[in-house]
């Protein structure tokens, strides 16, 4: 049988290894890989709460905002990632530092 | 039920007019022929659209509170008040995007789609009641603003720009849901009002779970409105950015942004428990940090883009100071602050994007005796300059003026010395700005191309707000004070 705290031990390892691929990896799909852990994990915070604590479905419903909006955003990334290639033909982020003081 | 929903719909015509204006305008863009003179008059609908917009939400600004769509969105005069700063924001910034060299010709009515669309996102965020449309306000405001940050799409700095900003909002907007989805699972709901409600119950594990789960919350918005630990994104993406999308970015969501603080710490935090007070004591210390950073490392800058930038940094570390504070004053200097801040960005960006498009730069250098080629607009800008650093008898002192004295009557005395060091040194970095222009030596004498009569008279129609809201200012303190009596 699974509890809510094994729910909430999954998505908080997802949360924290979403934080450190963001960190440590330099190739920028793998960042945008490490943003969608971060949003699943809230997505899965979202149900395992609705299912054994709330009983309402406000947390159903946000996470399938979430998923929506996930996408959008991996649209978004990926369209300029793939435009930032196209000029500088690497995704490393380390080339990404003409910006700066 | 559906007639009420309708019924409901009656409150919402600005944003509604705002879907119809995108919509449209994606349709305009991909039939209306490339022929000369079409591309203004899409401008000129997306203009006139936006002052239908900017009618309704004058009209709505008298109503009384209501909650509409199941409590979901609030439409109250306060966030009327911000909608309508956002509104004028976007349209002067889409104005300016017309005569701009920096947005390709075949993107300019694109822009307009884009800003329209980040305008929906921080309406929806300035009214949001519950966190699922605070959440959708955030990404519509965010994912929307990636594409424009990238929008000079065959430069590298730009495309850089764009990435930046996609990856640090996907991660502060992913750490800020995380916070909502432990609010909710303690809070037991979505919606403000019962969460507020769950509040004073809470105690041990739980109250230090909901507190953590605030500071994630803030991470979100505090990153939309560039504060200090997340402020690192906005001079490169300030930089990188074609100007009237940095312009647009300096106002609209950072109003939005600034709505839905107020908005939240007034809901939650207004009361005297452990949690509002840990809530204003963070308030403090990152408003306190926030001015500090922006306007020490603004000093060094030779980039006037990236001093915007930096100023802009200081600006919302000194209004969220009108947070702290926790009452009406404080909420009133805030919106009078935002209106003025607005006027002078503006004035502030068109004169920079006129100028380098001239040049191909935004350095210091193309200011160099401006009051040689120019002298109206040099003085502008060094009256503009003044009132950013808050020298009267310019707008910029009231609003400085006001959020001052609500600090003092709080007795924070420490921070409102802290502000008044600041004001110093944002005092240094605009006077140089200005004495370039004056005391410059002018390279030759071109005439700047960008100041037609029209951008004058524009920039000159803008300017009358920043000189006359320093001595008339009684009348929009009033409208901002009527805004916020009904906050709560």
């Amino acid at each position: 049988m699974m509890s809510l705290a094994s729910y909430l031990i999954i998505s908080l390892i997802l949360f924290v290894v979403g934080i450190v691929v963001m960190i440590a990896r330099k190739n920028i799909v793998a960042i945008l890989l490490g943003i969608e852990l971060i949003l699943n994990a809230a997505a899965l915070n979202f149900v395992a709460y609705s299912r054994y604590v709330t009983n309402n479905l406000d947390g159903h419903i946000f996470s399938l905002f979430i998923i929506v909006i996930a996408a959008a955003e991996a649209a978004v990334g990926l369209a300029i990632v793939i435009r930032f290639f196209q000029i500088k033909e690497t995704i490393h982020i380390d080339e990404a530092t003409q910006l700066r003081n | 039920m559906i007639q009420q929903l309708f019924g409901f719909l009656s409150y919402f015509i600005p944003e509604i007019i705002c879907v119809v204006l995108m919509t449209t305008l994606l349709v305009a863009e991909s039939t209306v022929k490339e022929e000369h003179g079409s591309r203004g008059k899409i401008i000129g609908y997306a203009l006139a659209m936006l002052a239908l917009c900017l009618l309704f939400l004058f009209q709505n600004l008298g109503e009384a509170p209501r909650f509409i769509f199941h409590n979901a969105i609030t439409i109250d005069p306060f966030s009327t008040l911000i909608k309508i700063i956002m509104v004028l924001g976007t349209m002067g910034a889409i104005f300016l995007s017309y005569s701009s060299k920096d947005i390709y010709t075949n993107l300019k009515s694109e822009f307009a789609i884009m800003a329209v669309g980040v305008l929906l996102g921080g309406m929806l965020l300035a009214s949001a009641n519950n966190m699922l449309t605070l959440y959708l306000g955030i990404e519509t405001l965010s994912i929307l603003s990636y594409v424009m940050a990238s929008f000079k799409r065959d430069e590298s700095t730009s495309t850089e720009a764009g990435m930046k900003y996609a990856l640090y909002g996907g991660l502060s907007a992913g750490v800020a849901l995380y916070g909502i989805s432990h609010l909710y699972g303690i809070l037991g709901s979505i919606q403000f009002v019962d969460m507020v409600d769950k509040l004073p119950g809470l105690e041990g594990t739980n109250l230090l779970i909901v507190l953590v789960s605030f500071m994630f919350f803030f991470v979100g918005i505090g990153y939309k409105i560039s504060v200090f630990p997340f402020h690192m994104w906005t001079p490169d993406v300030y930089q990188g950015s074609p100007i009237p999308v940095t312009s647009f970015f300096a106002i609209v969501p950072k109003m939005a942004g600034l709505a839905a603080l107020i908005r939240v710490s007034f809901i939650f935090f207004n009361n005297n428990s452990a949690l509002s007070i840990s809530w204003t004591g963070l308030m403090l210390v990152i408003s306190a940090m926030t001015m500090t950073v922006g306007n020490v490392t603004a000093i060094g800058q030779t980039s006037v883009k990236r001093l915007l930038a930096f100023s802009s940094i200081g600006h919302v570390g000194l209004m969220i100071l009108g947070v702290v504070v926790l009452n009406e004053q404080g909420v009133r200097a805030i919106l009078f602050y935002g209106i003025v801040y607005m006027f002078m960005t503006l004035i502030a960006f068109y004169i920079t994007s006129h100028l380098s498009d001239m040049y191909g730069t935004d350095s210091y250098d193309v200011f160099k005796g401006l009051i040689y080629k120019h002298p109206t607009m040099a003085i502008i800008m060094a009256a503009v300059l003044f009132s950013l650093a808050g020298m009267p008898p310019f707008s910029g002192f009231v609003a400085k003026f006001n959020i001052f004295s609500v600090v003092i009557e709080k007795k924070l005395y420490g921070i409102a010395i802290v502000a008044a060091i600041n004001s110093v040194i944002a005092l240094y970095y605009y006077v140089k700005l200005a004495k370039t222009m004056i005391f410059g030596q002018a390279d030759g004498d071109v005439k700047v191309l960008g100041f037609t009569s029209g951008n004058q008279a524009v920039i000159i129609a803008l300017f009358i707000p920043v000189l006359f809201l320093g001595i008339f200012w009684e009348k929009v303190m009033i409208m901002s004070g009527n805004a916020v009596l009904f906050i709560k």
